[in-house]
């Protein structure tokens, strides 16, 4: 019987073992899953000073790098039809850079799902002064001028830019964290609104208020950002004369908790199924969500043909996602070649005619025209006048105010 | 004088020899578990921010306020964590059960099916769970067929959905060790058993059975949150009712399924193997995240989430750090008392007895 003894010991005390194993091996894979964009890129023995390369080689143009790693959120550049209105990477637009250039791009779609999560991910790289693995990721004007404040983007010089330094709209100028577009160029603009399929609701939407008509119970996402999500449930409070009438820019904590406290019973009832980023494009698909506060031109460009966006009748909020280069970027020059690139007229207009956000370029209208005579009509790149006027900003918040409502914003979401 | 110096240096190079192949698997160790362990340890007695940068003062209140706030997603975890282990255990137990006694030549073919799910990333398994338990899939439009729930009746979002996908991840990580434990029995004791008279155990089995049954479905029902507690009413019967289902089949199964050979030599010989199963499916589940965040809602969110929201979100490293110890400390301490009460050493004892 000693054998059998011997055997189911050393059984058991290998199976514990390996359970000790194992349990260091997932400790170490979720280190690296946090660190990944670090290793993502492989770093070149000669990445340690790139930002100062080009004035420490006066002699000789620069040359173009690569690849360019280059990333962004979904649905948020050209794709190529692949089938029957179905469409998939490779993206025309950076295929013609790569030929225009020579040099591949490294595009991870979907790579941002909300600013918050993915700047934690290279933040550790940006605050040690090591390259991020980024060449050029693409950030909302807030994480935009807290990255610019830092001083963890790269300056982009201008001899490099010119076609972007002529065609960029004058009014995304002069924003007070970067007044002379040192160190970000907008990529596009859009609103957030409500989302929903058609087939799903039965019936049009027009309000903030259908995201809480009980028929839609237990369908209803809004969006992680609390930036997005807060300033536009306070926005529909005070259509019901529920909250104060501060402007959104300068949303208080205790604007927050009204809206919280609007809140909480909904998600408490499961009304309010939970808080996404740009998940809601497969869940509107598989009829899980219904309705949903969303950003425009992603259900346009990448949903089902029952998938609608509105603006709201309360009012949309609206933003800009800007280009930065990453402090220690390996390939900067490429991507201000990029940043360049995608402003010359036509390609903007082809690029914003296929993901429906607003372009930041001059002159585009013009150029989607000729595109496609129909989409000069379309709200969502052409937001109409009554829609101007009912937007609101992001809110500009301190540290301290942003903290507390992020912890406002994180009970309620459940953690 | 050269026989007594090798005599001597022999067994030292043979001492020395576990020390040096044990020495890469320390050394990884140190670098990538105690180290970082150590440093999440400061960490979790920091304060300050990303900013200003973290200092370490010794704030014991990051582990009380962390605890006090989050014990309800400390309760998800430990709920989820379980019952998911608990259904691996049922699910698993047959399973190896079968591949080891049953399996015959295909033994090497079931095993692969085992574990052919790894072969695929976690997260798109879990992705494809949204899938099938979303709004038009198959198993949702069945019932929904059936018309045996509500029109509004979903599983997404709830800890149904996250239990399941629980159970679906770390399923093999049960069966494995389950399986190696009783493929070692000597069939030549269940032989010798059932000479000595250790036949069919009927009414003890169906009494063992519905017992087992009906505390299950009890306590599924309540994890899971199906049991309508708000009417104290309805509490009574509903628990009757469930208890009786789980009671009913527990017996049935009991009754065919249980022997006495089975209960006095394989389920004995096979407890290393469920306390192995057991550990390698509760740690991680407990502290799994990705399955709440795909297939749960807000009220179902697992500690592990709150660690992800206050690292990544947040931004709060030492409220994260002293989440992540607690839970480590948490599971040694029951790791502790399971082996205490389910310790290897008395379970080989008991196979001898």
């Amino acid at each position: 019987m000693t054998r059998d003894e011997l055997a189911a010991r050393t059984v058991s005390r290998r199976a514990v073992l390996q359970g000790g194993s194992l349990v260091g091996v997932s400790a170490f894979l979720a280190a690296c899953g946090g660190g990944s964009t670090a290793t993502g890129a492989p770093a070149s023995g000669g990445a340690a000073t790139p930002a100062g390369t080009p004035a420490a080689t006066p002699a000789g143009p620069p040359t173009a790098t690569g690849p360019l790693n280059f990333a962004n959120w979904d649905a948020y550049i050209d794709l190529t039809e692949v089938g029957d209105g179905e469409y998939d990477l490779p993206s025309p637009t950076l295929d013609d850079f790569a030929k225009a250039h020579g040099v591949e791009v490294n595009y991870a779609n979907a790579k941002i799902e909300d600013n918050e999560s993915f700047v934690a991910t290279i933040q550790p790289q940006l605050q040690a002064g090591v390259s991020t693995g980024w060449d050029m990721v693409v950030l909302t004007d807030w994480m935009a001028a807290r990255i610019i404040d830092s001083g963890w983007a790269e300056a982009i010089d201008p001899t490099n830019v010119p076609t972007a330094m002529a065609n960029v709209r004058d009014e995304l100028k002069g924003m007070p964290w970067d007044p002379d577009l040192k160190y970000h160029f907008p990529w596009q603009s859009g609103a957030t609104g409500v989302g929903y399929n058609v087939k799903s609701t039965g019936r049009d939407l027009t309000s903030l208020g259908d995201l809480f008509d009980p028929a839609f119970a237990g369908k209803v996402t809004m969006l992680t950002e609390t930036r997005d999500t807060f300033p536009l449930i306070h926005r529909y409070l005070q259509s019901q004369g529920k909250a104060s009438d501060t402007p959104a820019e300068e949303m208080t904590t205790a604007d927050a908790q009204v809206v919280y406290d609007f809140l909480k019973p909904y998600v408490d009832n499961g009304h309010i199924k939970g808080f996404t980023g740009n998940e809601y494009l497969q869940d509107f698909g598989s009829g899980d969500v219904w309705v949903a506060v969303v950003w425009s031109g992603d259900l346009a460009s990448s949903g089902g043909e029952d998938d609608r966006f509105v603006y709201p009748s309360e009012g949309s909020a609206i933003w800009t996602d800007n280009m930065i280069i990453p402090k220690g970027a390996e390939n900067k020059y490429t991507a201000e070649l990029m940043i360049d690139f995608v402003y010359d007229v036509d390609r903007a207009a082809r690029l914003a005619n296929f993901i429906y956000y607003i372009s930041p370029v001059k002159g585009v209208e013009e150029a989607i025209k000729k595109l496609d005579p129909e989409a000069a009509e379309n709200p969502l790149l052409f937001p109409p006048a009554d829609v101007v006027a009912k937007q609101i900003p992001q809110p500009a918040w301190d540290e301290e105010t942003e903290k507390a409502i992020n912890e406002l914003f994180a009970s309620l979401s459940g953690v | 004088m050269t026989s007594p110096q090798r005599a001597r240096r022999r067994p030292t190079r043979r001492q020395l020899a576990p020390y040096l192949l044990l020495a890469p698997g320390c050394l990884w160790l140190t670098l990538f578990f105690v180290l970082p362990n150590i440093q999440m340890f400061l960490m979790s007695l920091s304060e300050g921010s990303v900013k200003q940068g973290f200092e370490l003062t010794w704030a014991w209140s990051n582990y009380t306020e962390a605890i006090a706030r989050f014990q309800r997603q400390f309760g998800n975890s430990l709920l989820f964590g379980g019952l998911a282990t608990l259904t691996c255990f049922l699910v698993g137990y047959p399973l190896a059960y079968g591949i080891a006694f049953r399996g015959g030549r295909f033994k090497n073919l079931l095993l692969f099916l085992v574990i052919a799910p790894f072969f695929t990333s976690f997260l798109l398994r879990t992705i494809s769970w949204k899938i099938i338990l979303g709004e038009r899939g198959p198993f949702l439009s069945l019932i929904h067929g059936l018309g045996i729930v509500p029109d509004n009746f979903s599983i997404l979002g709830t800890p149904l959905a996250v239990v399941a996908g629980l159970t679906y991840e770390f399923l093999p990580f049960m069966v494995l060790p389950l399986y190696v434990a009783l493929e070692k029995i000597d069939r030549r004791l269940v032989e010798a058993a059932q000479d000595l008279y250790a036949g069919p155990w009927r009414p003890g089995g169906a009494v063992l059975g519905a017992l087992s049954g009906a505390a299950l479905a009890l306590i599924s029902m309540s994890v899971l949150g199906y049991l309508p507690l708000d009417r104290a009413a309805d509490v009574a019967s509903g628990l009757v009712t469930v208890a009786l289902i789980g009671g009913a089949l527990g017996a049935l199964v009991g009754w065919f399924l249980i022997s006495q050979s089975f209960i006095r030599v394989i389920w004995p010989l096979s407890l290393p193997g469920v306390f192995a199963g057991s550990i390698l499916c509760f740690i991680p589940a407990i502290g799994d995240y990705v399955n709440v965040e795909l297939l749960g809602n807000p009220k179902t969110q697992m500690i592990g989430n709150v660690i992800q929201n206050r690292f990544l979100s947040q931004n709060d490293y030492p409220t994260a750090a002293a989440l992540s110890f607690m839970l480590m400390a948490g599971i040694l301490v029951a790791l502790f008392f399971y082996a205490r009460f389910l310790g290897t050493d008395e379970l080989t004892a008991a196979a001898r007895v």
